[in-house]
């Protein structure tokens, strides 16, 4: 013989009521509807904070965690260029020219190319101006191994600012022909260089390669480009910028263009600064093999979101969802433990 | 610059030091800046403002009536908020009791919350003493908690609910704001009902003594009254404190409770 499941109880109600009265707004208590049925628990709970302007904020079992007040706006305070979906990174290819130690997707010339494609690209950009996406950034692996990058850049830049990350080191011969088709007022060149002298830069990234990057910086110039210059340093590095910053003042690229990062513990590093989908306000990333939370991780799984990268909408907002859920737990958090 | 006036409030919710912060906040920007202070009860309160450790006090409608007793009216009452002039007492009990007004309480059981409670114990009585019952025609239980502070926590009145699902009564008298917070009976329609709602009468008020001048008191009610629930910096402490405006008040809807108090001799110190 099978137990009659009880009915949801008016005593839940009442509970419910003089629990979250008995905390201040913005703190959060737990009810437990024990036996209840869990369906018209669950409903009454959500129709009572409904009514009465509180908020579930978990279901574990027959406990509801219940929120006095309504929880602020997880976005609330970020920078419109921080909100999910502002950006788009697309990761044209994984191969790359240089095996640099610290490559955070492990491109090399033995990696895997793992094309993003023309269809994909184009689809990306027409639904990414859609969705109201105000930037596309093409990086990689190299973007100049592939022949057809011109028409690439073209399908993105047809729709959006877009910008361009490379090495700089290969602004030769056809190479060099495919960047001067590229629209000079919608692309931005994004050229990665580590130091003012070769030494460390060339430590990571091969012999030579600091020579050919500022090269390449000259001629991107040169060819009527803007430039920014990107830097990937070890975090006991960021307070020793000043001299690499008066270089780039010497190569005409202006302060605000001059972007320095640390250096993260992913792909092929190994040291670097940690960084976890929950510590991590996401840059929405494309690769071939689906959608990403940041292009730091674009190669690891704890970082993957979805295969589904169409519709794109779909997917900016299942990262949305998931980044408010992070904030939200996080606050939760910051809620318990001061007390403690 | 102005010396700070001084806020009388009772600490009946958690909420209460958030609101009041909010409330110092919102003042600091104005011409009358406060500070607050926080008592266990309202007994308390009364004798603060009258000693003149206060230069106002938020007080519930039972301490406004107090007031005006212990001072032979020459406190004076200078904003509500827009929901205390609508308050009501609602009479409810299980959905299919049979109850269809006051009078079929005529030998029920009923439960009233704290004793000092105006709207779930005081005016319940009076309220029963106009339809013609006395305590004597009707089972009363009374469920004495948070005694002190008048009713404001609200528990007295969920207990009193509590007794009626028990079946410890038949009915229950409670504030329109619990029958309200507990959905006026359509979350769980099989629950309760509410069979009687008393006529609307006044709530809690901020009240003054003569010490404070007129002009001082204008000028704070002015800027009180100048909280906007349409401004995101004050939206939240109205939320908190149960209400949209801040509105003059309304002595006429002390009546009822200045006469179930002489009916009751409630004591002066309640």
């Amino acid at each position: 013989m099978v137990a009659a499941i009880p009915p949801v109880s008016a005593g839940l109600l009442l509970d419910l009521v003089d629990s979250v009265r008995r905390v201040p707004t913005g703190r959060s208590v737990s009810i437990d509807f024990g036996t209840c049925d869990r369906d018209a628990a669950l409903e009454l709970i959500s129709a009572w904070c409904l009514s009465s302007g509180n908020e579930i904020v978990k279901t574990e079992g027959s406990a509801v965690t219940v929120l006095h007040g309504r929880s602020p706006d997880p976005l609330a305070g970020l920078d419109p260029d921080q909100l999910p979906g502002s950006r788009v990174w697309v990761y044209t290819n994984f191969d790359c020219n240089l095996a640099c130690d610290y490559c955070c997707v492990r491109s090399s010339p033995k990696a895997e190319r793992r094309a993003i494609g023309a269809d994909r690209l184009r689809q990306i950009a027409t639904e990414a101006a859609a969705a109201e996406v105000t930037e596309l950034i093409l990086t990689g692996g190299e973007p100049f191994l592939l022949n057809d990058l011109d028409e690439l850049v073209k399908t993105c830049t047809d729709k959006l600012p877009t910008t361009l990350l490379t090495n700089g080191m290969l602004f030769r011969g056809s190479r060099l022909e495919r960047l001067r088709r590229m629209d000079r007022s919608r692309l931005t060149l994004q050229i990665s260089l580590d130091s003012a002298t070769p030494d460390i830069h060339d430590s990571h990234r091969g012999a030579g390669s600091w020579v050919k990057a500022v090269a390449g910086i000259r001629t991107a110039h040169d060819e009527g480009f803007r430039v920014k210059v990107a830097a990937t340093l070890p975090a006991d590095q960021m307070h020793e910028l000043e001299p690499f910053h008066g270089f780039l003042d010497t190569l005409g690229i202006v302060r605000h263009d001059q972007v320095i990062r640390a250096l993260a513990h992913r792909g092929v590093a190994e040291t670097g600064i940690e960084l976890t989908v929950d510590s991590l306000i996401p840059e929405v990333t494309i690769t071939a093999d689906g959608v990403y939370w940041h292009p730091v991780a674009a190669d690891h799984d704890d970082q993957f979101v979805t295969r589904d990268i169409f519709p794109l909408a779909d997917a900016i907002a299942e990262i949305t969802r998931q980044f408010m859920e992070h904030r939200r737990s996080a606050n939760a958090i910051a809620e318990w433990f001061p007390c403690a | 610059m102005n010396a700070p006036l001084t806020i009388g409030s009772v600490a009946y919710s958690p909420n209460v030091v958030p609101i009041w912060e909010g409330m110092r906040d919102y003042f600091a920007e104005t011409s009358t800046p406060i500070d607050f202070l926080l008592f266990s009860n309202y007994a308390s309160l009364v004798d603060a403002l009258i000693a003149g450790t206060v230069d106002l006090a938020w007080n519930t409608n039972l301490a406004w009536v107090r007031t005006v007793a212990q001072t032979d009216g020459a406190c004076r009452a200078l904003a509500s908020r827009d929901t205390d002039l609508v308050f009501q007492t609602v009479f409810v009990a299980r959905t299919g009791s049979g109850f269809t007004g006051l009078a079929s309480l005529r030998g029920r059981r009923l439960v009233l919350g704290s004793r000092d409670s105006a709207q779930a114990a005081i005016l319940p009585l009076h309220f029963l003493r106009e339809a013609g019952l006395n305590e004597t025609d009707v089972a009363l239980t009374r469920i004495n908690s948070d005694v002190g502070k008048h009713g404001d926590t609200g528990r007295s009145e969920l207990d009193a609910l509590r007794a009626v699902l028990d079946d410890r009564a038949d009915a229950a008298a409670i504030g329109i704001n619990t029958w309200q917070a507990i959905g006026r009976g359509e979350l769980l329609p099989g629950a309760f009902e509410s069979f009687w709602a008393s006529p609307e009468y006044s709530h809690c008020t901020f009240t003054a003594m003569p010490a404070l001048s007129i002009d001082r008191s204008d000028e704070w009610t002015a800027n009180l009254l100048a909280m906007d629930w349409e401004n995101p910096q004050h939206r939240p402490i109205l939320e908190m404190e149960g209400l949209r405006a801040w509105v003059p008040p309304k002595l006429d809807g002390y009546a009822g409770l200045v006469e179930a108090v002489r009916e009751q001799k409630i004591p002066d110190r309640w």
